[in-house]
């Protein structure tokens, strides 16, 4: 997982932390040459002095060797303790997972008993019946730590279990052993070390504990727990010898789970960014927003600019995006994964996330009063109220931004009383009469189901409602049927028609997808995206019909309904083009389609191409060789290489 | 299809248990009936249908990922349905898989090498030397560079991990693969690439694909015949053309009929209601609850598959609609 290649410099400080407060104890015979045994009844309780740098315990021991052979042991015990029960709860929980059936009885009925004791009562109850002692530790320790190994084992194996990649194991025919060692193990490995420190730490206490109480290591060998239990009945005369062990104690304990807290936000994918994943970017401010003088501009995207904000290699995820929408008319955004469909529109809604960062451009907005504001000198108040009120967004996937323990309408009437203040009945009759123009039946009784309860096409109708409960100007739809069947899908595209058509204000609809066939049924105007740019822009059905840039040409192309004539085993290929889109950072020089682009000539690499508007106005292309380039651009033009 | 078919599976079944009902019986939901479907030698068959409606159940039923009831499962002359744990582990190198998902298919900790390799060994194929000249032939014949073949996924897009899930299928050259939408999660232009990528392969290696897919035109363009699918019951199936173009079932031609295209007018059939719930499946017909030519007649017999044409059958009571 951690080549020494990829350590994050986060995990440093604690790994050294931990590492010296288990080498150190170790090291004892070369720190002191005290014999932490050896008892000195002449110097109890002797100050510290050069010798002894701790001074001497009640019996006259030096402290300092007590306190490194001390935690030599408890150390140990707490290892060895946490290693056994790592290994047999890892066994238990990867047999039951993989292999389920009765052994997954087993595994969990077995965890689920252990886990009923209280681990103090348990511990005080086998101590009793075998004798104190580092043996008896170990194992009462290792009983009472394996069922939650086994547990989490079992929980986490059963998530890899489920992935494609063991499938593929399973159907290649590769042995269970090695699936399971080879294949599960290694995915799990992350979650299984930070239950390891974080049960290390646990049996350093009970160890402690343990020997405090006089059931734990056997006098005279040294243990934290010993020294503690020692110093207590001299706690008034000397508080060096009780502060001592508490030190060593808090400290390993506070270097473990520091050391865990690392390790758990280094191997969680959410929390690698660091600090600020919910964070949202500011959109800039800057005074040089064109006038918009249309009534009908309902909102007005100005030469964005997007980037990376990481500090050295900011890299420009957006570049010279620029984007009118208009009430009444519905606006597609198509492209690629990756072209920056999504960051577009979030922008457009002040909410870019917090690695992302608005380098210029501007973004403006008409509220529904009329009044025309540049987000950018907005406060986070009025952006939210913005969000909402005057723009409603939906998303691909609908049960991931409803909530599924509350009823719909539980959460519709939140929704709408959140920006209009109505009582709770009033609220709920406007939610059903949502519902009824989304098109769902029985509406009244519907209205109070749980969100698992519908089928994803409704889930997508009752979003669909609350994003229209305030009567937006602008409604945005990233994806909003990629997820649905597709006879589910065109009766979505079907309600958004009927919707945008009744709208009495006038709705404006930004539809991001990346099927050219929902975007022929829907849109007005189009707008494709590659890499980061729009390379070309127009009405929908002269673009469809006619594509003047090589990329979108190549996207229909490529669509194998495009070609009804062709079939597989009659020898017909499909006319792909080669290559993927490159990376932001990895863009080529000029344009940056040429590396794919089958008519790119060698002008291609020397000048970026800027969005060409067409003799009209009404279309406009982002290539060199397009009807719309002006003449003389490639006046040093030589053929493709 | 004269040949003695590769596969041939008749009347296969599936329940998967859910909840408990009382405290020892437990429900069962029936997610395929009665499904039965033979692929030839080189052959690709498409599968298609909503979600759920049994599509993958199918293609791991025949892998023997899941059990499953069926009266015949023979796979070139074996019978699945007895065969010993231990003679199906040598025949998994006759039958593969190709996921949908290019990220959740590949194992994150292992190298290329280490993927191809597993296949390889778990068959005992090109070991020592020849196991470096196999891989390399392997990661060139899906169109990526040798190079590729010490990183690990995550430096990969989703369309050469999709190359790289194709590579470890072909790695032990099985005669017949199954495709779980395979080239759904990828983007057109790198979609028409992989989709080109599985015709010449076929070509060239002559392989069998079960071809699984919601995507129509898809289908049509890669597979021979096309069999429909609605609620785990055989809707439709003949040739991929004759099912595309002129469809005898009403819910074939409402699926046609409801994809988005750039180049047809939308003569659409519009479908009312929702999919119900495999719990409370309708009487006769399942389809009826949404069918546009559903009669009276409909809810009381389950209508057989039909022949309709040449290696075309359809399983609709109203043969006179379509
Ligand atoms: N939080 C982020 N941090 C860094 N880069 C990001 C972040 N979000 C997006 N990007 C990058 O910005 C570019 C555009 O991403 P965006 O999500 O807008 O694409 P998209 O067109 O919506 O794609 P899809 O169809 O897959 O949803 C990509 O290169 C992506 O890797
Ligand atoms: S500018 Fe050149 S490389 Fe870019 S799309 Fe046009 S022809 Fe192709
Ligand atoms: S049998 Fe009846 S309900 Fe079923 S598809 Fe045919 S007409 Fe429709
Ligand atoms: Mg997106």
């Amino acid at each position: 997982m951690m080549s020494a290649r990829n350590f994050p410099k986060r995990m440093f400080l604690p790994s050294v932390l931990l590492a010296a407060l288990i080498i150190i104890p170790f090291s004892a015979p070369l720190i002191t040459a005290e014999d932490p045994i050896k008892i000195a009844v002449r110097y109890r309780l002797a100050a510290p002095d050069l010798q002894h740098w701790l001074g001497r315990d009640e019996f006259g021991r030096d402290r300092l060797a007590r306190v490194l052979h001390g935690g030599q042991v408890s150390l140990t015990v707490a290892f060895v303790a946490t290693t056994i029960a790592c290994i047999i709860g890892t066994f238990f929980g990867l047999i039951g997972a993989y292999f389920r059936g009765p052994s997954e009885f087993i595994t969990s009925r077995l965890s689920d008993i252990v886990l009923c004791f209280p681990p103090i009562l348990l511990a005080l109850l086998v101590v009793t019946l075998f004798g104190p002692g580092a043996g008896t530790l170990v194992a009462v320790l290792s009983v009472l730590y394996f069922p939650t190994f086994a547990r989490i084992t079992f929980s986490e194996a059963l998530r890899v279990t489920s992935l494609d990649f063991v499938e593929a194991s399973r159907a290649l025919g590769t042995p269970s052993r090695r699936i399971v060692l080879g294949t599960i193990l290694p995915n799990i490995a992350g979650p299984l070390s930070v239950q390891y420190s974080l049960t290390a730490a646990a049996a350093i206490t009970i160890e402690s504990g343990l020997s405090f109480l006089g059931l734990g290591v056997v006098p005279p060998a040294p243990s934290w727990g010993q020294m503690i239990r020692g110093a207590r009945q001299f706690m008034n005369q000397d508080p060096l010898g009780i502060m001592i062990p508490c030190a060593a104690l808090v400290l390993t304990i506070y270097a473990i789970n520091f050391f865990c807290d690392r390790l758990r936000d280094t191997l969680d994918p959410k929390g690698a960014s660091g600090s600020g994943m919910d964070e949202v970017s500011k959109p800039l401010a800057l005074a040089d927003a064109p006038a918009i003088k249309d009534p009908d501009v309902v909102a007005v995207i100005n030469k964005l600019r997007l980037e990376t904000a990481r500090f050295g290699t900011s890299a420009a995820v957006i570049e010279d995006v620029s984007l009118t929408l208009r009430a009444n008319q519905c606006t597609a955004l198509v492209g690629e994964s990756g072209s920056g469909k999504s960051l577009s529109s979030l922008a457009l809604m002040g909410l870019l996330p917090g690695a992302i960062r608005q380098a210029s451009g501007t973004l403006q907005l008409r509220r529904k009063t009329g009044e025309v504001v540049d987000l950018g000198f907005l406060d986070a108040r009025t952006l939210e109220d913005i969000r909402g009120n005057d723009i409603a967004m939906i998303f691909q996937e609908p049960m991931t931004s409803l909530n599924p323990i509350h009823k719909i309408s539980d959460q519709m009437i939140e929704a709408i009383q959140a920006h209009r203040p109505m009582s709770k009945s009033d609220a709920r009759a406007h939610a059903v009469q949502l519902l009824k123009r989304v098109g769902m039946n029985d509406a009244e009784q519907r209205i109070d189901s749980y969100p698992d309860q519908m089928s994803g096409g409704m889930r997508q109708r009752v979003m669909i409602g609350m994003a229209l409960s305030c009567e937006p100007r602008l409604l945005i739809a990233d994806e909003p049927t990629t997820a649905l069947d597709v006879t589910i899908q065109a009766e979505i595209i079907q309600l958004l028609q009927t919707l945008r058509q009744d709208q009495g204000t006038g709705l404006s609809l930004l539809f991001i997808s990346h099927n050219l066939g929902v975007v022929a049924d829907i849109a007005d105007r189009v707008a494709v995206m590659y890499s980061g740019q729009i390379v070309e822009e127009g009405p929908a059905d002269q673009i469809l019909r006619d594509p003047h840039h090589p990329y979108t040409r190549a996207l229909i192309e490529s669509m194998p309904s495009s070609h009804e004539g062709l079939h597989s085993a009659g020898g017909d290929r499909l006319p792909a083009i080669s290559g993927t889109p490159p990376l932001p950072s990895a863009r080529p020089s000029g344009c940056t389609f040429r590396d794919r682009c089958p008519i790119a000539v060698h002008a291609c690499a020397e000048i970026r191409p800027a969005l060409y508007p067409s003799a009209d106005g009404g279309r406009a292309v982002r290539c060199l060789r397009a009807p719309e380039a002006p003449a003389g651009l490639m006046n040093h033009q030589t053929e493709a290489a | 299809m004269t040949a003695a078919p590769l596969l041939d599976v008749q009347n296969l079944e599936k329940s998967y248990s859910i909840g408990r009902s009382g405290l020892f019986s437990k429900r069962s939901l029936k997610v395929l009936h009665d499904v039965s479907f033979s692929v030839a030698p080189g052959e690709v068959l498409g599968l298609v249908g909503e979600s759920g409606s049994g599509k993958s159940t199918i293609g791991r039923a025949i892998l023997r990922l899941i059990d499953s009831q069926s009266d015949v499962m023979r796979f070139g002359g074996q019978d699945l349905n007895s065969i010993s744990p231990a003679r199906m582990r040598i025949l998994r190198k006759e039958m593969q898989i190709i996921f949908q998902d290019p990220y959740a298919s590949l194992d994150p900790r292992k190298t290329i090498r280490a993927v191809l390799s597993e296949a390889l060994d778990a068959h005992g194929l090109h070991q020592g030397a020849a196991r470096g000249p196999r891989l390399i032939e392997l990661v060139t014949l899906v169109g990526l560079d040798p190079s590729f073949l010490d990183r690990r996924p995550h430096e990969f897009s989703g369309g050469q991990r999709q190359r790289i899930g194709i590579a470890r299928a072909l790695a032990v050259e099985p005669s017949f693969i199954v495709c779980d939408e395979a080239v759904s999660a990828l983007d057109v232009s790198i979609q028409a690439q992989v989709l080109n990528l599985l015709a010449d392969l076929r070509a060239k290696t002559g392989v069998s694909l079960l071809f699984i897919s919601h995507d129509l035109s898809v289908v049509r363009y890669i597979s021979d015949r096309v069999m429909v699918l609605y609620l785990g019951r055989v809707m439709e199936v003949g040739p991929a053309d004759r099912v595309h173009f002129s469809p005898k079932h009403p819910y074939t031609a409402a699926l046609v009929s409801a994809e988005p295209s750039l180049h047809r007018e939308n003569r659409r059939i519009r479908l009312t209601g929702e999919i119900p719930s495999p719990l409370a499946l309708p009487s006769g017909c399942i389809f009826r609850s949404r069918c546009p030519y559903a009669q009276p007649a409909c809810a009381e017999t389950v209508p057989p598959l039909q022949t309709v044409g040449d290696q075309h059958q359809s399983a609709c009571l109203r043969t006179d609609i379509l």
